[in-house]
C-alpha cells in the first residue's frame, strides 16, 4: 500500500520535472540568444578601453553560445526520456502493439496450418490411391486386422450407407490375397502402411 | 498510435537541431561587415517558430503523459501467439523434412529398380548370345 501511495507521487513529479526542464531550456536558448545579439551592438561609448571591451564581448559571447549549446542539448535528452517515458507508460498504444502483434502472429500460424492441413488432405487421397493399388496387387502382404486407409474409408461408408456393394469387395480382396490369417487381437486398426507380415499358408 | 507519436518526438529532435542552426547563421551574418537583412529575417522568422513547434509539441506530450501515465507497469505480452506461431513453423518444418526423406525414399528405390532392370536385360542378351 505504501509502495503504490509512492509511485504515483514520483511519476507526477516526474512529469513536473520534464515540464520545468522544457520552459527552463527554452528560456535559457531565448535569453542567451537575445544576450548575443544585444552584446553584438557597437557602442561608441566604453567604460573601458575599446579592446578590453572587445575581450569581454567576445568572452561573453563565448559562454552564452555555449549556454545554448549546452540548453539544446539538454532538450536533447528530455526528448530521449520523453520516447523511453512514452514506450513504457503510454497504455494505449502499448496495447495496441500488442493487440497488432498477437493477430499478426496468429494469422501467419493460421495460415501455416491451413496449409497443412491442405496438404495433408492431398497427400491422403494419394496415399488411398496407391494403397487400393498396392492391396489389389500380388505384392501385398497385410492380415485383417491392420487396415489400409483405402479399406478403412470403404468399411466406413459402408457403416454410414449399409446396403452399399462394400462388404463383396473386402470379399474379392480376400480372394485375391488368400485367407488372412488368424489373429488373437481382434480389433481393427487404420494402418496406412500395412506393414505386418502375415503367415500364409 | 505509438509510432506516431514517437515520430512526432523525432521531428522534435529535427526541430532542436534547426533552433541551433539557425541561431548560428544569424550570428555568422551578423559577423559579417555587410549584413544580408532578408537572410537574417527569414532565419530569424524560422528560428522564432521552431523554438515555438518544439515547446508546444514537448507540453502536448507532457500533458498526455500526465493523463494516460499510471505508474504501474505494463504486465501485457504477446508471448503465447509468439509461441503458438513458432509451433506452426516447427510443424511445417518437420513436414518439410518428413517429406523431404520420403522423396529421397522414392528416388532410392527409383534407382535400385533400374539398376534391376538393366542387370536383368544384360543377363538376358548374355543368354541368347
Amino acid at each position: 500500500m505504501a509502495t503504490q501511495r509512492v509511485l504515483p507521487q514520483s511519476k507526477e513529479t516526474l512529469l513536473q520535472n520534464y515540464n520545468k526542464r522544457l520552459k527552463d531550456d527554452i528560456r535559457s536558448i531565448l535569453d542567451n540568444f537575445t544576450e548575443i545579439i544585444k552584446t553584438a551592438k557597437i557602442e561608441d561609448e566604453t567604460q573601458v578601453s575599446r579592446a578590453t571591451q572587445a575581450e569581454q564581448d567576445h568572452y561573453e559571447m563565448h559562454v552564452r553560445a555555449a549556454n545554448i549549446v549546452r540548453a539544446g542539448e539538454s532538450l536533447m535528452k528530455l526528448v530521449s526520456d520523453l520516447k523511453q517515458f512514452l514506450i513504457l507508460n503510454d497504455f494505449p498504444s502499448v496495447n495496441d502493439a500488442i493487440s497488432l502483434q498477437n493477430q499478426q502472429l496468429r494469422s501467419l500460424q493460421e495460415e501455416c496450418d491451413k496449409k497443412l492441413t491442405s496438404l495433408r488432405d492431398e497427400i491422403a487421397i494419394d496415399l488411398y490411391e496407391l494403397e487400393e493399388e498396392y492391396y489389389s496387387s500380388s505384392y501385398s502382404q497385410w492380415d485383417s486386422t491392420d487396415l489400409p486407409l483405402c479399406e478403412a474409408y470403404r468399411q466406413r461408408d459402408s457403416w454410414a450407407s449399409p446396403g452399399s456393394s462394400c462388404s463383396s469387395t473386402q470379399g474379392d480382396r480376400e480372394d485375391v490375397d488368400g485367407p488372412p490369417s488368424q489373429e488373437t487381437n481382434p480389433q481393427h486398426h487404420l494402418n496406412g502402411h500395412g506393414t505386418a507380415s502375415i503367415e500364409k499358408p | 498510435m505509438a509510432n506516431e507519436r514517437l515520430r512526432a518526438l523525432e521531428e522534435v529532435e529535427k526541430e532542436i537541431a534547426m533552433i541551433l542552426q539557425c541561431a548560428g547563421n544569424i550570428v555568422l551574418e551578423l559577423s559579417k561587415d555587410k549584413h544580408n537583412a532578408s537572410f537574417l529575417d527569414r532565419q530569424l522568422v524560422q528560428f522564432q517558430s521552431s523554438v515555438n513547434r518544439v515547446e508546444n509539441e514537448l507540453s502536448s506530450q507532457i500533458r498526455y503523459l500526465t493523463q494516460v501515465a499510471t505508474g504501474q507497469p505494463h504486465e501485457g505480452s504477446t508471448y503465447s501467439a509468439r509461441k503458438d506461431c513458432q509451433m506452426a513453423l516447427n510443424r511445417a518444418e518437420y513436414a518439410k523434412v518428413k517429406l523431404g526423406e520420403l522423396g529421397r525414399t522414392c528416388e532410392v528405390m527409383l534407382e535400385q529398380q533400374q539398376q534391376q532392370q538393366q542387370q536383368q536385360q544384360r543377363h538376358e542378351g548374355r543368354e541368347d548370345s
